[in-house]
């Protein structure tokens, strides 16, 4: 299992890494929008995930 | 008018109504796809149900979205064979292969996806499905991409050459196509204006349930989440706005001198008209209000650089004309005889000013004999409609800061959880929802009537793009189209207001 996980980064990595090659080199508005739509998403579900945790704290009376 | 005169502005104000009314649909797929993703990835990292309520919710008020979205959508695409056959018979060869591709994108890829999103929660995995909600978002955002990078061939040609022997535009470099700096910046400003859309609408829904004490628990998420993508959703917009600005700037003068009611050219750094009331036919504001200096700056990036007014446009249009005038001669002589070396070399030698001969023929339809009247009415019709271009764009650009200002205020008083406390921020929010959509549909008439008098910038002028339909036919198919549209947009409405009083189905679905 662990294996597989250790190649599935090892894809993931691969793939960024020719993204940045290929689209850095024409096309850095693309590779923007995919490094800031990833960000955006992230940035909102950690939000929505701070809120659960403010939430609980507030609750605990913390 | 004439039959021609008035089958092409009917045809213009087809594409026109029928794209305004797509793109009511259009911002909110882009966008909201990816926010379900983020709550979905939620929901899946901490398992928590209330997230699974969320997407479920917001899911059902995409899915009305999406297919309203789809079924205005088709109508465009055969709109380029029924009223601008002579457009795509010119492009045809490098507008095709993006074009298919959106199609494919759309209605393979997204469509697919959405299926199994809507119909695949009790069938798989979380991750799955989760996997699935993110390919939804990516297959909408691509299936805008193509269309996006066909449009810029529109306003910015790159990889195509024109061949006298097909006399038609023919695809060089598929990569020039794609990789063109109006395509890049073009699509990811549109998309990006999707996000602030779907988050100005999540938001706004949002604080009208909160205002009302209503599914709290769902509300209060979705608006941090919302007003989060949002604020950097926005900077983002801004930011490839002013690139998109830069950029159509330096390929369209016309359309640059049009936005800022620039008339005469004058010594830099020249300033920025806040306001002015730009007058066409006397070519000159009759009333402005200038920032001095700015407007060099912001377009140029330097200080010293002339900005062309719509003066030094027309004067260079002119001389344009004059040379593309032996090319399209050339090509009558080619028509008849495709080999022959000496109008094949004169084509050549004149071919980047093809153009301007076309368009000048429209005034002039006998090119070996131009007046200098001739010449002067074509040179007019080279700017754009100065007023709407000017108004439109500034009504995108405050529509853009005045959100960007609500997202920021609404993120700073979510993140310390006082947005409860701000009942104001609560009440404003379901009003600003139409703000996006304003901004958009403005932003495309600046695109789209900045390019005229061109469909394919500086290469293929719109008279001579569309088709010998009837003016009846134009007529009750426009009438047709705006009728069914307006249906289409009260269904959604009716829909959309219908599910947003009912609200979500909190906690009926069964947690994994």
């Amino acid at each position: 299992m662990i294996v597989l996980r250790i190649l599935l980064y090892f894809v993931i990595s691969l793939v960024t890494l020719f993204l940045v090659i290929l689209l850095g080199q024409r096309g850095a508005w693309y590779f923007a929008w995919v490094l800031g739509t990833v960000m955006i998403v992230l940035i909102a579900a950690a939000g929505g995930a701070l809120l659960d945790a403010q939430e609980e704290a507030k609750h605990n009376g913390r | 008018m004439h039959d021609l005169q008035t089958v092409l502005v009917l045809s213009r104000w087809q594409f026109a109504a029928t794209a305004l009314y797509h793109f009511l649909f259009v911002p909110l797929t882009l966008g909201m796809t990816f926010l379900l993703a983020a709550m979905e990835t939620v929901y899946v990292t901490t398992g928590r149900q209330i997230y699974k309520d969320m997407v479920r919710f917001w899911g059902k008020l995409f899915a009305i979205n999406f297919a309203l979205g789809v079924a205005t959508g088709l109508t465009m695409e055969f709109q380029f064979g029924t009223n601008w056959s002579q457009y795509s018979r010119f492009v045809g060869d490098v507008f095709g292969a993006p074009l298919a591709i959106e199609g494919l994108m759309a209605f393979f890829l997204e469509s697919t996806f959405v299926g199994l999103m809507f119909f695949g929660w009790d069938r798989m995995s979380r991750g799955k499905h989760l996997l699935i909600t993110y390919m939804v978002a990516l297959g909408s955002n691509l299936s805008a991409l193509w269309i996006l990078i066909a449009n810029s061939f529109m306003q910015s040609p790159h990889g195509a050459k024109f061949d006298p022997a097909t006399m038609r535009l023919e695809l060089t470099s598929f990569t020039d196509l794609i990789f063109s700096h109006d395509a890049q910046a073009k699509f990811v400003h549109t998309s990006i204006a999707g996000y602030v859309t779907a988050a100005m609408f999540v938001a706004g829904i949002s604080g009208w349930y909160m205002l009302r004490n209503r599914h709290m628990e769902l509300a209060k998420r979705s608006f941090r989440m919302a007003v989060l993508f949002g604020v950097f959703a926005s900077i983002g917009v801004i930011s490839l706005g002013d690139a998109l600005g830069f950029i159509d700037g330096n390929a369209q003068p016309a359309k640059l001198a049009a936005m800022e009611a620039m008339w005469k050219t004058k010594p830099p750094p020249v300033g920025f008209n806040v306001i002015a009331f730009p007058s066409q036919k006397q070519q000159r504001n009759l009333f402005d209000i200038q920032i001095p200096r700015l407007l060099t700056p912001l377009v140029t990036r330097t200080m010293d650089t002339v900005i062309p007014g719509a003066d030094q446009v027309e004067k260079q249009a002119v001389v344009r004309m004059k040379d593309g005038i032996p090319a399209v001669l050339a090509l009558k002589t080619l028509s008849a005889d495709p080999t022959n070396p000496a109008a094949l070399a004169q084509f050549r030698a004149h071919e980047q000013d093809m153009g301007y001969a076309l368009l000048l023929e429209r005034y002039a339809p006998d090119l070996t004999a131009v007046t200098p009247a001739d010449y002067q009415r074509a040179a007019r019709a080279v700017i754009p409609d100065v007023p709407v271009i000017f108004w439109s764009f500034r009504v995108m650009v405050l529509a853009g800061f005045v959100m960007l200002l609500y997202l920021g205020i609404a993120t700073f008083c979510s993140m310390n959880n006082k947005v409860q406390e701000r009942r104001w921020l609560l009440k404003i929010a379901p009003w600003l929802i139409p703000l996006p959509y304003i901004a958009c549909e403005a932003g495309w008439l600046v695109a789209e009537m900045g390019r005229q008098p061109w469909t394919v910038y500086g290469v293929l002028p719109t008279w001579m793009s569309v088709s010998t339909q009837s003016v009846g036919y134009m007529v009750f198919s426009l009438a047709g189209f705006v009728l069914i549209y307006t249906a289409f947009i009260a269904v959604e409405a009716y829909l959309m207001l219908k599910f947003i009083r009912k609200g979500p189905d909190e906690g009926a679905a069964p947690a994994h």
